[in-house]
């Protein structure tokens, strides 16, 4: 029972946190860390043993007894939620700090830990109700994280947006978790995937639990909230929060049984996301922005996995679906740490600059060696490079698709397809990547405020280096981490564990690749750095093609970079341009402006949100207070029941 | 005795038709008083035998309905100090001709109704939904909330005539509730004329619009 009593200590130390949040900042962040602890090893605890924890008190709560639960899955989600509490816990004390907003940051820990307590109960919940309860309470609590920065008009409106979306998804999930007890006779929870009956309350889940996740038809709330809110709640949102519902289709997925078609809809909208994603981060100015799409584009990569798992399931289990099914949840990992690796980073790049625009940065890896070169490193694992983390998830992904290619069945098209698209995804991400990196860190200062910047203190470095260890660990020895991937799968489909049809071999295979180049980088650094100790560096100016007097201004943008490829999505970006262009031969005045549009939003949601707005205007003219034209509605109400209990009598 | 109870029920809705047709606010109040009254001696034929309850019963609305709840309307009237319905929203001669096409239709429909054989023969079950329909339009077609209490009042009457029907197996209790409902209901009717009358310096229901939110 260690487990629980490690989790109990968790919960205990989170709930210390929500007390100890107004007075004391030191005590919070000690409680928390050690609830964060204490949360990590009940969950490694249990994907070590294997040993289920499963706990029904006999308490009741809103008429339902409590049953909390670990499996498999919980744990290998309460991993990554540990890790990112932990790391964005300790990141928060310094970037939100008392000094720098007294008014937000002692609410702010106290929604920070709501948050995490929140997410962990939803993890752990087996009772449809309590499950439902945990969800509202930690999407609301997301929404006044979101909202710190209140007072900006931005803030304001993406946290509405957020909780208008979170809502919409809120009532699929009512109508899945009700139908699902109407259905069943209890809101217990637990594998039922022998009633085929309830296969069609999948699309319900698929439509909640997706708009969490962002997937992309979906994902409209994401990109402003994740931009708005301050970069340890973008860390903890994209890492986490949008796992939640991975989480959610994962887990009912494994516990239900699901319509045929599910795995083809889910490889599609991963697809979709990952592509489209990926796309409209290439159009992105603003540097959170550009992450939360990237979160997108994972969230797909992630659900291409999953589909085609899910595919393998419904067809005999075939070796390749287990294989994508290792990488999506992999990926699950992999993206939460280097997401928000990322994100602490651009928190980072934030705190000293005060801007997310990345056409006024430039330079910054002087000033901030540390976060420019975790950033980087974070860079090099989201873009899918060897020898990180991202590297080994997709990998296993494609051998999923390589294999069903080759296994000539009916999913061998439809592989070859997510195939090409997951690597014209992951080109697209490196060249995303090549282009933050480039503008933000690297080149000269495009503005003043790129000038005077300051490294982050260690409290907000420690974070990123564990995550950026995390990344690396996970690309060079991802043998370690197999247990815990396997438990995961055999939890989602007991099918895998009597099978043993898991393979590891490639794994070790991976791992010595990745250590052998890891190696030779290293060789040929040292290799380089003596040269260049041996021959001395001098410095000269870069090639000006003969103009005279060049500025920092004159550097690539983000956009330039960009410009070719975000041209081939032109048709679902619909950048919106401005330009005064240079005209005669002594130019007076020219300038050129170019803004990426929420192209869901702006074209779809909002028009049938005004076209919603104006039915209900013309039917609110029905409510005008004149007292005589309501009793003339009263009368032509009774007339028609009189007229309906006489038709219905003449029957 | 059906005779008797026929040319009372066609009296009740030619009062009806009246208080329609009337533009001066005493003028309806008296009909629907005149009808009240018509209506509350109704029992005491229907019944075959002399019962000293039916007897009160008829006491009792004649009281309330001739002269009690007049009474009040007309104090109302004096404290707002008007007496006409100036700009109604159908015209008199319209709501007229409306009425008189409710009580053809409600001879209609009561022929069509498979009613009882006694109530067959009376013009009970047609005079009640004559009433009721009338007093719905004129609450419908006047603006003066006085107009509108009168409404009221032969729509209540309307629903009293229907209530005939059943007058053996009606408790006295309901018939004595309805009728303190109805009191109490032209009392307050009658203060919040007042007040509206001081509010807004007119009786005109219409100017409430505001309070619709």
């Amino acid at each position: 029972m260690t487990t629980g009593w490690l989790l109990l200590m968790a919960g205990m130390g989170l709930a210390a946190g929500i007390l100890s949040a107004f007075k004391s900042p030191r005590v919070w962040l000690v409680v928390t860390l050690c609830g964060a602890v204490a949360a990590f090893s009940a969950a490694v605890c249990m994907l070590a043993s294997g040993v289920v924890w499963d706990w029904q008190p006999g308490f009741v709560i809103g008429g339902e007894a409590l049953h909390l639960q670990l499996d498999g899955i919980s744990a290998f989600f309460l991993v990554l939620l540990s890790v990112l509490g932990g790391a964005g816990t300790l990141y928060s004390s310094e970037y939100w700090s008392d000094k720098a907003h007294p008014d937000s940051a002692p609410s702010g820990r106290a929604w920070w830990n709501a948050l995490l307590l929140n997410m962990g109960f939803v993890l752990l919940c087996a009772n449809g109700l309590h499950f439902l309860i945990a969800w509202e309470i930690f999407t609301v609590c997301a929404y006044f994280l979101i909202t710190r920065e209140r007072q900006r008009p931005e803030a304001r409106a993406a946290g509405w947006l957020y909780l208008a979306a979170s809502h919409v998804a809120m009532i699929f999930l009512f109508a899945f978790f009700a139908l699902l007890a109407a259905r069943t006779g209890s809101w217990e929870l637990g594998p039922m995937r022998e009633r085929t009956e309830l296969a069609p309350l999948f699309w319900l889940a698929l439509v909640g639990f997706g708009i969490k996740a962002g997937i992309f038809p979906l994902h409209i709330w994401l990109p402003s909230a994740h931009a708005n809110a301050p970069s340890h709640v973008s860390a903890i949102m994209s890492g986490m929060a949008i796992k939640m519902g991975i989480y959610g289709i994962v887990r009912f997925t494994g516990w239900l049984p699901t319509p045929d078609s599910a795995g083809w809809v889910v490889a599609t909208l991963g697809v979709i996301s990952a592509v489209l994603g990926v796309a409209f981060a290439l159009g992105q100015h603003d540097l959170k922005r550009l992450l939360a799409y990237h979160s997108v584009e994972n969230i797909g990569i992630i659900l291409i996995g999953l589909g085609f798992a899910m595919i393998a399931a419904s067809h005999g289990n075939a070796a390749w679906g287990q294989l994508a099914l290792a990488g999506a949840l992999l990926h699950v990992w992999n993206h939460g740490l280097f997401k928000a690796l990322l994100f602490l980073g651009a928190g980072s790049v934030l705190h000293a600059t005060g801007t997310r625009e990345m056409s006024r940065l430039g330079g910054l890896w002087r000033a901030m060696p540390w976060t420019a070169s975790l950033f980087a490193l974070g860079a090099t694992a989201i873009a899918g490079l060897p020898p990180l983390n991202g590297f080994v998830s997709e990998w296993l992904v494609y051998l999923g698709l390589f294999d069903a290619v080759s296994a000539h069945g009916h999913a061998a098209f439809a592989a070859i397809l997510a195939a090409v698209a997951l690597g014209i995804t992951g080109a697209l991400a490196l060249a995303c990547f090549v282009k933050v990196c480039g503008v933000v860190f690297l080149g000269l200062p495009r503005s003043r405020v790129a000038e005077h910047v300051h490294e982050c203190g260690w409290r907000m470095r420690l974070p990123m280096l564990v995550l950026g260890a995390a990344c690396v660990a996970i690309g060079l020895a991802p043998i370690l981490f197999w247990p815990a991937i396997a438990a995961a799968a055999t939890a989602w489909q007991p099918a895998l564990a009597n099978a043993n049809a898991l393979p590891t071999v490639p794994l070790v295979t991976l791992g010595a690749f990745h250590l052998a180049l890891v190696a030779l980088v290293i060789l040929a650094a040292v290799f380089l750095w003596r040269r260049v100790q041996h021959n001395g560096v001098s410095r000269a100016g870069t090639w000006d093609c003969g103009y005279a007097a060049p500025t920092p201004r004159m550097q690539y943008t983000a956009g330039s970079f960009s410009g070719i490829i975000t041209g081939w999505f032109d048709w679902i970006l619909r950048p919106q341009r401005h330009a005064h262009l240079p005209r005669a031969m002594f130019p007076a005045h020219a300038d050129f402006e170019e803004h990426t549009s929420e192209t869901v939003l702006e074209k779809v949601v909002e028009p049938a949100g005004s076209f919603v707005m104006r039915i209900s205007a013309a039917a609110r003219r029905l409510q005008h207070g004149r007292v005589q034209s309501y009793i003339l509605y009263l009368v032509l109400g009774l007339v028609a029941l009189a007229i309906l209990a006489v038709m219905g009598g003449s029957k | 005795m059906s005779g008797t109870m026929n040319l009372l029920i066609g009296l009740a809705m030619g009062l009806s038709l009246l208080a329609l047709a009337s533009s001066r606010l005493p003028s309806v109040i008296r009909a629907a008083a005149f009808q009240g009254m018509i209506l509350g001696t109704l029992p005491l034929l229907l019944e075959e035998k002399f019962h000293w309850l039916v007897v009160a019963v008829a006491i009792g609305t004649i009281t309330v309905k001739g002269f009690i709840i007049p009474n009040l309307l007309r104090r109302a009237l004096r404290a707002a100090n008007i007496d006409r319905e100036v700009e109604p929203l159908i015209g008199f001669v319209p709501s007229l001709l409306l009425g008189a096409a409710a009580i053809i239709a409600a001879a209609a429909l009561g022929s069509a109704l498979p009613l009882l054989p006694e109530h067959a023969k009376t013009l009970l079950v047609p005079g009640s939904f004559a009433t009721v329909v009338c007093g719905f339009i004129l609450l419908m077609a006047r603006t003066k909330a006085i107009s509108q209490v009168c409404g009221y009042l032969i729509l209540e009457n309307g629903i009293y005539l229907f209530g005939l029907l059943l007058i053996n197996s009606t408790p006295l209790l309901v018939e004595a509730g309805i009728l303190l409902d109805l009191t109490v209901a032209v009392f307050v009717i009658g203060i919040i004329v007042d007040r509206i009358q001081r509010e807004f310096d007119t009786l005109d229901t219409r100017k409430l619009t505001s309070l619709r939110e």
